[in-house]
């Protein structure tokens, strides 16, 4: 079993979105959409010739505890146990996003034509991994900040960049850690850009409010059954066997 | 003694009534093996997963689920349309009730299921029941929501049968989804007290057997729905 993770650099990006373009290209996202990111520090100008920026890549982080696999009712998003890799189903999801406001990352867009969440997959879907390639945006970068690999091999990129070198991860606020795969070296920034985990309301309304209520209900109609079944087999009313008696098909 | 029998239910309605039961039957499976999350499926996460092995994956599933609840409320759809005036007197029916004697009627019930005579005795209630028509207010009670629930599980499910076909907006299959459940829940509740007098209590056996042969005895009709006894019997009198 695989867990696939990727371990960023970000000291050496060069904001020249490479992985950006690629990954469109790679996976068709449509137009004024995005798979992966570069963030940015804002740059203090005050500093004069010392100013200077730094930039982030990222994109979907293929969680440990996703919060948008919690909040999928129908299992339509899933966190694959083979590798680690978070999938969307297209065709079992009914484009209700609620995954998509539940990650705090805002790593998930609702595709405009096929209505259903979207997000960086390594690019697993497009087949890349299966014939041994490497996730287009990992491939593409020319000074080589983003590495991408499988955590359970000792021997991966990625497994001997976390033992040699200290890592940070860029977490939600509020106090949800969603354990997320992607791993900065060293240190990155900005890291105050995750937003809290928000479950939303349709999600919370379900399993707080609606669910209680049908089992209390299927539990009291049950219960209800079950003492007139008892009254029926322990303690029958005489009349009723008299109706019984004229039942069609009986006499 | 050999009762005369009076007709009570058409085979098509028969039909229907049997159609609508293995809908609901089949749909309440596979719809609750949709339910993948643990935290929202009320049996537990072991049954989607039986079930998305039977059907070979969600997808399947949740295929067969839409596809079949199209066919049962496309069935339902016609009828209605071809048989617009049995549809209009069986609204009619089971939308009219006269709260007084109708909520008298139920308290009675309740105690005379559980507690039997001797119960309606402690409460100081006579044993005779509040007369009813066709349908008694139970039945009516448990008619009125499937007609309600049904409309608002259809209109629910074709929100969410649309929704990644043709719209833009994701909150309407949210809270359908949210709807769709609560409905079938509280149907559901109601379906287990009607399986239960129908099938299983002997009060109401004749009525049962008349949802497979049409006719019930004119003893049971004359001491269960003596409303209706009274109609049919005017009628045939009309008639000779
Ligand atoms: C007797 C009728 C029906 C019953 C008992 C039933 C039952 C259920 C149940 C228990 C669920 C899972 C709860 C939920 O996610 O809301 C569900 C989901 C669903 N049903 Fe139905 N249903 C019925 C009719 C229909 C109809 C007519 C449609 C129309 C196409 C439909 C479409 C759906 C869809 C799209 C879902 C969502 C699955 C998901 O969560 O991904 N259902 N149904
Ligand atoms: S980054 Fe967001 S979309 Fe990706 S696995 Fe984590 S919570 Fe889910
Ligand atoms: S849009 Fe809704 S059904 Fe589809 S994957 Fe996200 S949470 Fe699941």
């Amino acid at each position: 079993m695989k867990k696939y993770a990727m371990v960023i650099d970000s000291s050496v990006c060069i904001d020249c979105k490479a992985c950006m373009a690629s990954c469109k290209v790679q996976n068709n996202v449509p137009r004024g959409y995005w798979r992966n990111w570069i963030k940015h520090t804002i740059p203090d100008f005050s500093k004069g010739p010392l100013t200077r920026t730094h930039f982030q890549p990222g994109g979907c982080m293929q969680c440990d505890n996703p919060t948008c696999v919690q909040a999928c009712p129908s299992g339509a998003t899933y966190k694959d146990p083979q590798n680690g890799i978070v999938h969307v189903n297209e065709a079992l999801c009914i484009g209700c996003g609620n995954c998509i406001k539940a990650c705090p990352y805002d790593a998930r867009f609702r595709h405009p034509d096929k209505r259903v969440p979207d997000k960086c997959d390594f690019c697993f879907s497009s087949g890349r991994l299966e014939r041994g390639l490497l996730p287009a945006c990992v491939d593409t970068c020319p000074t080589k900040a983003r590495v991408f690999g499988d955590l359970s091999d000792p021997d991966s990129d990625v497994s001997r960049l976390l033992r040699d070198k200290p890592a940070v991860r860029v977490l939600a606020k509020g106090g949800i850690d969603t354990k997320p795969n992607m791993y900065y070296v060293a240190a990155t920034a900005p890291t105050d850009w995750a937003g809290e985990v928000e479950f939303p309301g349709a999600f919370t309304v379900m399993a707080t409010l609606v669910n209680p209520v049908v089992k209390v209900a299927v539990g009291l109609s049950a219960l209800g059954v079950a003492v007139m079944w008892a009254k029926q087999i322990f303690s029958p009313d005489k009349e009723e066997s008299e109706h019984e008696s004229s039942a069609p098909g009986k006499d | 003694m050999n009762e005369r029998m009076i007709h009570r239910h058409t085979r098509l309605s028969i039909f229907m009534h049997w159609f609508n039961a293995f809908c609901w039957f089949a749909l309440l499976l596979t719809g609750l093996g949709l339910i993948k999350n643990e935290q929202l499926n009320p049996v537990g996460a072991w049954f989607p997963s039986l079930m998305r092995s039977l059907f070979g994956g969600g997808e399947n599933l949740l295929m067969v689920h839409q596809y079949l609840g199209l066919i049962w409320a496309g069935a339902f759809l016609a009828y209605v349309l071809f048989k617009r005036r049995e549809t209009w007197a069986f609204l009619k029916e089971v939308f009219t009730v006269s709260p007084a004697s109708d909520m008298l009627w139920l308290v009675k019930m309740n105690l005379k299921m559980t507690m039997g005579r001797k119960g309606l005795q402690r409460f100081g209630l006579t044993p005779d029941m509040p007369p009813q028509g066709f349908y008694n207010f139970g039945q009516k009670l448990f008619a009125q929501a499937s007609v309600v629930g049904g409309v608002v599980i259809v209109v629910t499910g074709l929100v969410m049968f649309f929704s990644t076909i043709s719209m833009d907006n994701p909150g309407p299959a949210a809270w359908s989804r949210v709807i769709h459940y609560l409905t079938v829940g509280v149907v559901f509740a109601g379906l287990l007290v009607h399986i239960f007098m129908a099938a299983i209590s002997r009060e109401e056996r004749p009525a049962f057997m008349s949802m497979f042969t049409g006719n019930v005895s004119e003893h049971y009709a004359r001491h269960h729905h003596p409303l209706w006894h009274a109609q049919v019997a005017t009628e045939k009198d009309k008639d000779d």
